[in-house]
């Protein structure tokens, strides 16, 4: 064969795989770009935290479908083969172990997600969907623990289910017993761990995948949010990195880093599998939820919300979480910094606050009933002291906003601003205190007078909504002092201004 | 200067290759049903991930022509040592 004729047989190869190419390229599109690129200073572990917990999830489906294998979701032989996989499968207390803490870990993941977007605003226009769709994958993951939790049937998780169901049987009735139908079934133990099961490997990654799928669809088409700085962000931070292969392999290194903690936490602290569940046993042990309920838990524990009770504190919970779910039509403000949202971040720190200090004490005080001046006394001074803290970095922040310039950090200096901004600081702190305290008595009275108080309770009752309505109302009165010397008051109000001096 | 055209030292495949080779060899001795099996098992990976992550990095850094931190990549070896030890003394 002659030189020219293997060029020529050459190009003409060539020729046919750019065809081939070209065929594949216009059916599936695959030269154009998929994923729209990120800006530079998304390359942030803290924008990933949601990726992250996709990573934990896929992590959850490739362990899950192994111990799929070998796992039989009926009473007799739940226990009998999560054993089995423990102790005979190779890897499989591995694969156990793994599985329970990436679960954890997603709970986990979800949970910093949700808070730093209510930190940075990312519920804002335009991205209100995205908010509520990441919500309920929230919801989805929480439903993952719950109807996982129950199925190695030991002791420890068919009464921490009890529990949980518990829970659900005190909402409202049509709410509660759809509930119950649908993740209880026709009733009984055997139905109970088979709807458990059929939720956890079926019907919820099928939910969580579709909430996906419109979650990625609402990124591409709003993108990446924007940093919450004090100042515009550098032009060199908004410049755009394509996804393959810089933020690819970005995401890569994330999840590896993260897949790399995971097996070392699952090497340092293997899983032992607990006894199996008997009615006999259980009765001997406290029951407990896992730790990412423990907050609802511990709610529950507090004597003002047990036994009639306990619709008002489910009702709270609902209510809780029902406003974090409208968060983006509540919250509708312009600004996103910080600095500038006080109430809100109060209000987010708070809650962080109150979910850990509950959790971290239903841990510490399993099946004890609260007293209900101990539980005004710690979620009381729990929120007074995450009001002050707030309240002091707002001030700090503030304070670095405003003395960015010489004159003004002049100005600032003089003794009578100084002064006026020690009243002002002060004043803050006392009604955050008076509010956080009157708050926190005012759900006790109400939780205590519907199951028919005394004199006292409606006394404090009275006292305590006194509190909240002086809260309100010097807060009112503060915030129009302080605007009124920025001059953002338009409208002046008489009333607030009675006895002052021109 | 283009740094992602710089050709690898065939040296370096080889030692990876090895290393890979040496790896598979002692995963594949491992007792897959002990707690002492398993947790190796789970620390070697852990290990590899460490490591593939400062690969990733490293090639993502060079490639946006960016300096690689010195910092980062102490930080994962040591991590990766810190993996080692612990595999050692489990």
């Amino acid at each position: 064969m002659t030189e020219v004729e293997t060029q020529a047989e050459r190009e003409g190869e060539a020729g046919r795989m750019e065809k081939l190419a070209q065929w594949f390229d216009s059916r599936l599109g695959l030269s154009h770009q998929f994923l729209r690129p990120v800006p530079e200073y998304a390359i942030n572990p803290f924008y990933w935290l949601g990726a992250l917990a996709v990573v934990a999830f896929v992590i959850q489906g490739v362990t899950g479908v192994m111990m799929m294998l070998y796992y039989v979701p009926t009473t007799a032989q739940a226990y009998s083969s999560t054993q089995f996989i423990f102790q005979s499968v190779a890897y499989g207390s591995f694969l156990e172990t793994v599985h329970l803490y990436t679960a954890y870990a997603m709970i986990l993941l979800a949970f910093m997600h949700l808070m730093r977007g209510y930190f940075v605003s990312v519920h804002k226009k335009p991205r209100e969907l995205m908010w509520v769709v990441g919500m309920l994958m929230g919801l989805v993951t929480l439903g993952f623990g719950f109807t996982g939790y129950l199925l190695p049937w030991t002791v420890v998780s068919k009464s921490a289910t009890d529990v949980g169901v518990g829970m659900i049987d005190a909402l409202p009735q049509p709410i509660s017993s759809f509930i119950s139908f649908l993740i209880i079934g026709g009733g009984g133990a055997g139905a109970e761990l088979l709807r458990f099961y059929d939720l956890h490997v079926v019907v919820l990654p099928a939910v969580l995948l579709v909430l996906l799928v419109v979650k990625m669809y609402l990124l591409e088409s709003h993108g990446v949010s924007e940093p919450v700085t004090a100042s515009p962000t550098q032009e060199g931070k908004r410049r755009l990195i394509p996804i393959f292969p810089d933020v690819s392999f970005y995401l890569l290194e994330l999840a590896a880093l993260f897949g790399s903690l995971m097996l070392f936490v699952a090497a340092a602290f293997p899983l032992t599998l607990a006894p199996q569940y008997t009615p006999q046993l259980a009765s001997q042990f406290t029951a407990q939820p896992e730790w990412y309920f423990l907050w609802i838990y511990q709610l529950l524990k507090i004597s003002a919300f047990e036994e009639a009770g306990l619709p008002v504190a489910i009702s709270v919970v609902s209510v809780i979480i029902a406003l974090i779910f409208l968060l983006p039509f509540i919250d509708r403000g312009k600004t996103r910094m910080i600095g500038q949202r006080p109430k809100y971040t109060t209000l987010g720190a708070i809650f962080a606050a109150e979910v850990i200090v509950l959790a971290y004490w239903g841990m510490v005080t399993p099946g004890r009933v609260i007293p209900n001046w101990q539980a005004a006394l710690v979620l009381g001074g729990t929120a007074v002291a995450v009001a002050l803290i707030s309240l002091v970095l707002h001030r700090l922040i503030f304070r670095r906003l405003v003395t960015s310039s010489a004159d003004a950090r002049k100005a600032l200096a003089a003794p009578s601003v100084r002064w006026a901004s020690a009243w002002t600081a002060g004043s803050f702190a006392f009604l955050m205190a008076l509010g956080a305290l009157s708050i926190g008595w005012l759900v006790n009275s109400v939780s205590q007078a519907l199951l028919g108080g005394s004199a006292e309770v409606l006394a404090t009752l009275v006292l305590s909504a006194a509190g909240l309505a002086v809260t309100l109302l010097g807060t009112l009165y503060l915030l129009y002092r302080l605007d009124l010397g920025t001059g953002m008051i338009k409208r002046r109000i008489k009333a607030f201004e009675v006895g002052w001096r021109e | 200067m283009n740094r992602t055209a710089r050709p690898a030292d065939p040296r370096v495949l080889a030692l990876l290759a090895l290393l890979e080779l040496l790896s598979v060899f002692y995963l594949w001795t491992l007792d897959a049903t002990s707690l002492q099996g398993q947790r190796a098992f789970a620390l070697i990976l852990s290990l590899m991930l460490v490591s593939f992550s400062m690969i990733s990095y490293v090639y993502r850094t060079e490639r946006g022509g960016r300096g690689v931190s010195r910092g980062l990549l102490v930080a994962g070896c040591l991590l990766a040592l810190a993996i080692l030890f612990t595999n050692l003394t489990l």
